[in-house]
């Protein structure tokens, strides 16, 4: 295929020379035209960084054949004289799916639906329809000129046109977009490969969530590297095999937003791959991270619309952050291009193609320089396909793809005449139009006027300047030709209509009053239109170095830092410290952090580098641990039984507003787990809040790794009636275990004896095939990842026990676990810990005997017991609900606090560094205004690792400046508004928040 | 079967069954009863130290300091409650608590009946007070609630109901107290499965929804002014009362402009009295609302702030900022999970940590919402001539860490606390501390 591939290249290569072989078969008598053009006098970038004036341009069969100051036209050449015109390379968009079939439309994923679980594609291709590594993007490509004629006109000769469906969307061809033969205009048939994390048409079950793309991605490099390896022996899988043959190609991934950049980035540092990356234009937001990828970018230009904020309420419901993105998105090139970024710019995105120039001219207004602007049309784009000795420059063989206009493009009235494409030219506006701009008197019968003609000749505004309005003129320039309608009184709308033609410096001609009767008139040329600061609209005109901008938040959320807190020295004085140790709770004591540690804690203590804190009459206390959380997640539930090979790690998300609310409530970590929609989930991540870090950074260095597992209603999928996936009952559920465990003991046996091998054994061996589920599951049996596993009745966790032991390891923590207290005896004997909600009952049948006291009959019976949250909401107050023990059961006040610090700390295997106030250990220290269990308390300070992430005087002025802000952002929206900015409503964003599952949206369902 | 054999399998059956029964209302109030020593907080913001409150036949006798108490005791039954505090019964508006026992189980969700216009539907008939979970919100010191019906525009009518009754009729303090009508939205949420995103986006039904409103109310006022319609409307008739105060309607709103326009809409259709059911979307309406003189019931304050603009302790703050501005606050649980509803107590006890005095916050669960639903002479303060519906905590009862309900009574009958929990606990703390038992031995 590839070789076949080549061959293929090599003739398109010639293409050009195939307009004068008689290929195609004509109906008449054959055309072919000499096709030989000098360009002479003009302005040409020949290419994004070379100027030459008054220089010509020689083209020959639709390739460059020479540029330069001196050329003879050669025999046969037209001369064509582009005095005061530019020349530039045509533009090429490497986002695009001109030409290509549509997308199939399927129906959306639905939680009471029957489930797909195989695919539906018929032939060996992938098992998994959502990888499509075997589209063929020249098989699927047809000429489509009504698509070609939007890129034309903004200045595009070409494309990389690629079909946006599937997690892998196989190959891309690059494409001219002339009207010619496709055989002509495919320029490289197979020019990348690309991947998306977005399935597509496929509606098989898995994958589902973000986490599942990636997996499913992972599995599937693995999985071609193993089919073309010696270990495959008689697997035919027409994907894979597509796969591995783009491989060698540039590699696109489609990641719109920087976390999807930062996600894609990893996986391919996985697989030895830099992806070039394609954009949304919020890179601005993670600039640091961005530039570490080193992966080049394409990028769009679809700045947001500002909001509507008419209505004072409705404006309300728009979020900060989306404000200050509108106001910062036309930044996002500048940002790139100053960081030295490699980027290419799309077109990509934009509701209409014509919004393109307006707005890569604001780009540059704010700062993008005009050469830059061009090397990311032209030179960038051809070299990351390789391409540079076709496209992207006009130096001698690449293809005659240039633009002709008026002057310097990147100027606000500057008009493309023509787009070349592959020696053929499209005529946007007429390039020999007279320059009619000036002063003229316009007389009309007895009737006389001041009319002005602006713009570029081509495309001229014709207005009656008033003493205050201009009267707009439609007009119609057609060579000589001129027609103007006018309405004369603006009371009335009654039009003169006027048609005549250019004589000299003037216009002449016969008309029609609004009565019918018939007049001469006449337009006397008087003077040249002195440039008017009016005509650029005010917002535009002001100079954007002067402009007041949003500064970029770390999160980009309100309450966000413009710099990320730092660790100090601090010494917090005369605090009721709960210190979670032998010591208990002591009075008046000191506290002092350093480096982000616990440097000591007793009595009048002293450090002179130290930042004092008062606390007198507050309680002092390590931070909360959320053993169960859902928040600064992108996704939360894959669906496939097992779905033990994603992974939270991979779709944490830290731009989340409850990241910082669950510090106001003082939590300092949380284990982010996945859904409860299988009976063997995805693998967690443990993370600290530290608000405004990138998403690596909210991991917690060396933690142990974990492994969420589900029993009961959820997994057998109790509320879909149609459900036909495996398990529908308790009994299935064992089942399953027992299969996983089984394969994967196997897998494990399997893999232990190839690496027992030595070095030279294993030259001569084959690798085992990588399985990236069985693979989490052997770390369980080799007790290298731990379960959490969500459980609601006696007798499943029961059986969960059992089945751990069977395979010879434990369950880590229960979580949920509201029948716990029933068979607490033998948790404590099998050694598990329990997390459970304080009072949560009712929901659902499984719960139907959840009672409060769970927590402290769990406690009694010796189980590490902690409180979790599972809810966004509650996260913030789990000291309240730790409280309800003392009240439900009577546990001691100590005993009480320790479930929602130093157990889940336990339950995470921290406990060596966080979970109490201990010289040593991690400085992630809440400070109360009172008794921390109380409903009255609330959080003064928080820190983690010796910085502080929450304040309330801190808070206090954050509101004030958000306040500032807002009104700041509203009042410049107007402006954009009123000065003509189309506008979108002020619809808002509603957050979408995670329970442990999100299969019913809206509701609880825990 | 041998006779000894059934005994056993009775008692064996009987003892099973009483496990899954809720506890038995409690006797009428055979003498009258005087509870002395403790902290009374009245409810409407007074807080007497070392009193004594005396009710005789279900009512409040009597109010004031122990030590003036300066009737002959000697039929009383007296109880020493010194260091304890005593506390009106709290009120839970706007629950569906009775309507529906396990969200996840369709055949026991009684709270949303199909179609748009119900003002028919009556939710006391529904009302099953052999719920579950009434002894548990109970076990927390709600000892009255306003059955709700949920969902459609006009879901239907709410009655009042105390919480230890043997039937609904039984329950029943005020019957039909109110329609609920909840105001569509000009915008909605919609949920993509493709993307797995919230959209927000303009309702497109709103205005047919409105008119749809505008229709039904304009006809019910037409209908009020027949005398006897020849053929009864049972929508429109059930309306009546609507516009003569007989009948509140709770407008159940959050968004600003929703809440002017359904306020007014209701105003101009005649309706003698709004209630408003709202979140922190009337906090940018509350001049407008302290001017129409419309009550107001917070939804709950364990929910998050709406924007991400939005001040981390929004919802918290909301009944002190109201208060501030003269408006009447109640406060409810409205939440999906109706059982945390038990935490009624604890969110009054979050309005007094963001701002309000305690006994303000008190009031909110007490004298407020008895007064926005208009029960105010029967119940919501611990006055003379009031119905004795009122319990006693060892402390605060408005902080988990000190709510501990050691006596409740309603209509001066003392009710029974513990049930189904509290016997699982007892069962299960003497399992463990048996198996420790033994282990130490």
């Amino acid at each position: 295929m590839k070789k076949l591939c080549t061959v293929f290249l090599c003739l398109l290569l010639h293409s050009w020379v195939w307009a004068q072989e008689n290929i195609y078969p004509v109906n008449g008598v054959r055309d072919n035209r000499l096709g030989i053009y000098l360009f002479t006098n003009a302005t040409i970038f020949q290419d994004y960084q070379t100027r030459l004036d008054k220089a010509s341009l020689l083209i020959k069969d639709g390739v460059v054949e020479a540029v330069g100051t001196n050329l003879e036209a050669p025999e046969g050449a037209r001369v064509i004289d582009l005095q005061g015109k530019f020349i530039y390379p045509s533009l090429i968009d490497l986002y695009s799916n001109y030409g290509l079939s549509p997308v199939p439309e399927t129906k959306p994923f639905s939680y009471g639906d029957k489930e797909q679980l195989e695919r539906k594609t018929e032939g060996p291709y992938s098992t998994n329809d959502a990888i499509k590594s075997h589209y063929n993007a020249v098989e699927d490509f047809a000429v489509k000129d009504e698509e070609a004629t939007l890129y034309r006109e903004i200045g595009f000769g070409a494309v990389l046109t690629n079909k946006r469906d599937g997690l892998a969307r196989g190959s891309s061809s690059l494409v001219t977009l002339s009207d010619e033969a496709p055989n002509k205009v495919v320029l490289i048939p197979q020019a990348a490969a690309h991947y998306s994390f977005d399935k597509g048409s496929s509606t098989q079950y898995y994958p589902i969530s973000k986490m599942g793309f990636i997996a499913l991605l992972r599995q599937t490099y693995l999985d071609a590297a193993w089919y073309q390896s010696a270990a495959n022996q008689d697997y035919s899988d027409i994907s894979l095999q597509a796969w591995n043959s783009l491989q060698d190609l540039p590699q696109i991934f489609d990641a719109p937003g920087w976390l999807q950049m930062l996600r894609a980035d990893k996986l391919g540092d996985e697989f030895g791959k830099q992806y070039i990356l394609c954009g949304s234009g919020d890179e601005y937001q993670r600039l640091e991270e961005i530039k570490a990828t080193q992966a080049p970018l394409i990028v769009p230009v679809n700045f947001p619309a500002p909001f509507d904020v008419n209505d004072p309420y409705d404006a309300q419901d728009i979020d900060l952050e989306e404000m200050m993105h509108w106001e910062l998105a036309p930044t996002n090139l500048s940002h790139l291009a100053e960081e030295g970024l490699e980027f290419t710019i799309t077109s990509n995105g934009l509701k209409d193609k014509k919004e393109f120039w307006p707005n890569l001219r604001k780009a540059i207004q704010h700062g993008l320089s005009e050469e830059a602007a061009l090397k990311a049309l032209t030179y960038t784009p051809a070299r990351l396909l390789r391409a540079e000795n076709q496209l992207g420059s006009l130096n001698k063989g690449v293809a005659a793809n240039f633009l002709v206009t008026s002057g310097n493009i990147f100027e606000k009235d500057a008009v493309i005449y023509e787009n070349w494409i592959q020696g053929k030219p499209f005529v946007l506006a007429d390039r020999e139009a007279s320059n009619l701009e000036g002063v003229y008197t316009l007389t009309v019968g007895d009737q006389s006027y001041s009319m002005e003609v602006s713009g570029q000749p081509g495309k001229h505004q014709f207005a009656l300047a008033k003493d205050t309005t201009d009267t707009k003129i439609n007009a119609t320039v057609q060579g000589d030709m001129v027609t103007l309608t006018f309405a004369p009184d603006s009371q009335n709308n009654e039009l003169v209509r006027l048609s005549g033609w250019v004589e000299g410096k003037n216009l002449k001609g016969k008309g029609q009053q609004p009565d019918g009767s018939w007049i001469p008139w006449t337009a006397t040329y008087q003077k040249a239109l002195s440039p008017s600061p009016e005509s650029a609209s005010p917002q535009e005109s002001e100079p954007a170095s002067t402009e007041e901008l949003a500064d970029i938040l770390y999160p980009f959320l309100p309450f966000g830092n413009p710099q990320l807190p730092q660790a100090k020295t601090y010494l917090i004085k005369n605090a009721t410290v709960w210190t979670n140790e032998a010591e208990g709770i002591i009075e008046n004591t000191d506290v002092l952090v350093r480096d982000g540690k616990i440097a000591q804690v007793g009595n009048n203590l002293s450090d002179n580098n130290a930042e004092v804190i008062d606390g007198s009459g507050k309680h002092l206390t390590s931070g909360i641990i959320d053993e169960h959380s859902h928040i600064a997640l992108s996704s939360v539930n894959d669906v496939a039984t097992s779905s033990s090979m994603v992974r939270m790690k991979d779709v944490v998300d830290p731009v989340d507003i409850d990241i910082y609310r669950q510090l106001s409530g003082g939590v300092t970590a949380s284990q982010l787990l996945h859904g409860s929609a299988n009976p063997i989930g995805g693998q967690s991540a443990i993370v600290k809040l530290r608000w405004g870090a990138a998403p690596e950074d909210m991991l917690i260095e060396g933690a142990d790794e974990f492994i969420k597992f589900a029993l009961g209603e959820n997994v057998k999928r109790s509320s879909n009636e149609n459900s036909v996936r495996y398990p529908q009952t308790r009994m299935g559920v064992e089942q399953v275990y027992m299969d996983a465990f089984t394969q994967a003991k196997a897998y494990d046996e399997t893999w232990k004896n190839y690496n027992a091998l030595s070095a030279k054994e294993k030259g001569k061996a084959v690798a085992p095939r990588r399985d990236l589920a069985l693979e989490a599951l052997a770390e369980i049996i080799n007790k290298e990842r731990f379960v959490t596993c969500h459980s609601y009745v006696q007798s499943e966790i029961n059986m969960m026990m059992h089945v751990a032991e069977h395979f010879g390891f434990n369950i880590n923590t229960f979580t949920h676990i509201l029948e716990g207290y029933k068979v607490a005896d033998k948790m404590a004997a099998h050694g598990v810990g329990g997390s459970t909600f304080a009072d949560w009952w009712a929901y659902k049948f499984e719960v139907r005997y959840a009672i409060p006291y769970n927590a402290t009959l769990m406690n009694m019976a010796g189980v590490t017991t902690a409180i979790n949250s599972d809810d966004a909401e509650m996260a913030r107050r789990l000291n309240q609900e730790a409280a309800k023990s003392v009240k439900y059961g009577g546990m001691t006040e100590e005993e009480a606090w320790k479930m929602v610090t130093l157990n889940p700390a336990k339950l995470l295997h921290l406990d060596d560094r966080m979970g109490s106030v201990k010289v040593g250990k991690d400085a992630d220290l809440v400070l109360w205004s009172d008794h921390p269990l109380s409903i009255y308390a609330k959080v003064e300070k928080n820190m983690i690792d010796g910085s502080i992430y929450y304040d309330l005087e801190e808070d206090t002025k954050k509101r004030e400046m958000i306040a500032q802000e807002r009104a700041r952002l509203v009042q410049k929206m107007q402006f954009a508004k009123e000065n003509g900015a189309p506008t979108q409503a002020a619809a808002g964003k509603v957050k979408q928040r995670f329970h442990c599952e999100d299969l019913f949206f809206g509701k609880i369902s825990e | 079967m041998k006779i000894s054999q059934l005994v056993i399998l009775l008692i064996a059956f009987t003892g099973t069954a009483g496990l899954a029964q809720v506890p038995a209302p409690g006797a009428p109030q055979s003498q009258p009863i005087l509870l002395t020593g403790g902290t009374v907080h009245v409810g409407n913001g007074e807080v007497i130290e070392n009193a004594a409150v005396a009710f005789d036949k279900g009512k409040i006798t009597w109010v004031g300091k122990a030590s003036e108490v300066n009737q002959d005791t000697v039929s009383y039954e007296v109880i020493e409650v010194e260091g304890k505090h005593v506390y009106p019964g709290f009120i839970l508006p706007n629950t569906d608590i009775g309507l529906k026992e396990i969200g996840a189980v369709r055949a026991t969700v009684d709270n949303n009946e199909t179609g748009a216009l119900n003002p028919n539907v009556r939710a006391l008939i529904s009302y099953n007070t052999d719920s579950e979970l009434i002894p548990t919100i109970r076990f927390n010191g709600i000892l009255l609630a306003q059955v709700a019906p949920q969902g459609s525009m006009v879901p239907g009518t709410s009655s009042i109901v105390h919480l230890d009754a043997w039937n609904w009729e039984d329950a029943a303090v005020v019957e039909d107290d109110a329609m609920h009508l909840n105001w569509p939205g000009r915008f909605t949420a919609d949920f993509d499965f493709t993307t797995f995103t919230v959209n927000r986006k303009l309702n497109e039904e709103y205005t047919p929804q409105v008119r749809m409103l505008e229709e039904l109310f304009a006809d019910a006022a037409a209908y009020h002014q027949l005398g006897e319609p020849q053929i009864t409307n049972l929508k429109l008739e059930a309306m009546k009362g609507l516009f003569e105060g007989s009948k509140a309607l709770f407008i159940h709103s959050d968004e600003p402009r929703e809440i002017i326009e359904s306020v007014n809409f209701a105003q101009q259709h005649g309706v003698k009295r709004i209630v408003l059911v709202s979140g922190t979307g009337v906090n940018l309406v509350k001049d407008f609302i302290k001017e129409k003189s419309i009550p107001v019931i917070v939804s709950n304050l364990h929910v998050l702030p709406e924007t991400t603009d939005d001040d981390v302790d929004m919802p918290y703050k909301l009944p002190y900022l109201l208060s501030q501005e003269g408006i009447l606050v109640g406060l409810g649980y409205e939440a999906d999970m109706n059982a945390g509803a038990r935490n009624l107590p604890f969110i009054a006890g979050t309005a007094a940590a963001y701002g309000l005095d305690k006994e303000a916050a008190l009031q909110l669960i007490t004298a407020n919402n008895a007064k926005i639903m208009g029960i105010e002479d029967q119940a919501g303060t611990l006055e003379e001539g009031k119905r004795a519906i009122l319990f006693v905590s060892a402390g605060d009862a408005l902080d988990m860490r000190s709510n501990q309900v050691d006596m409740a009574f309603v209509d001066g009958r003392q009710i029974t606390l513990p049930a189904m929990q509290q016997r699982l606990f007892e069962k299960y703390e003497k399992k463990y501390s048996q198996e420790g038992d033994a282990k130490m031995e």
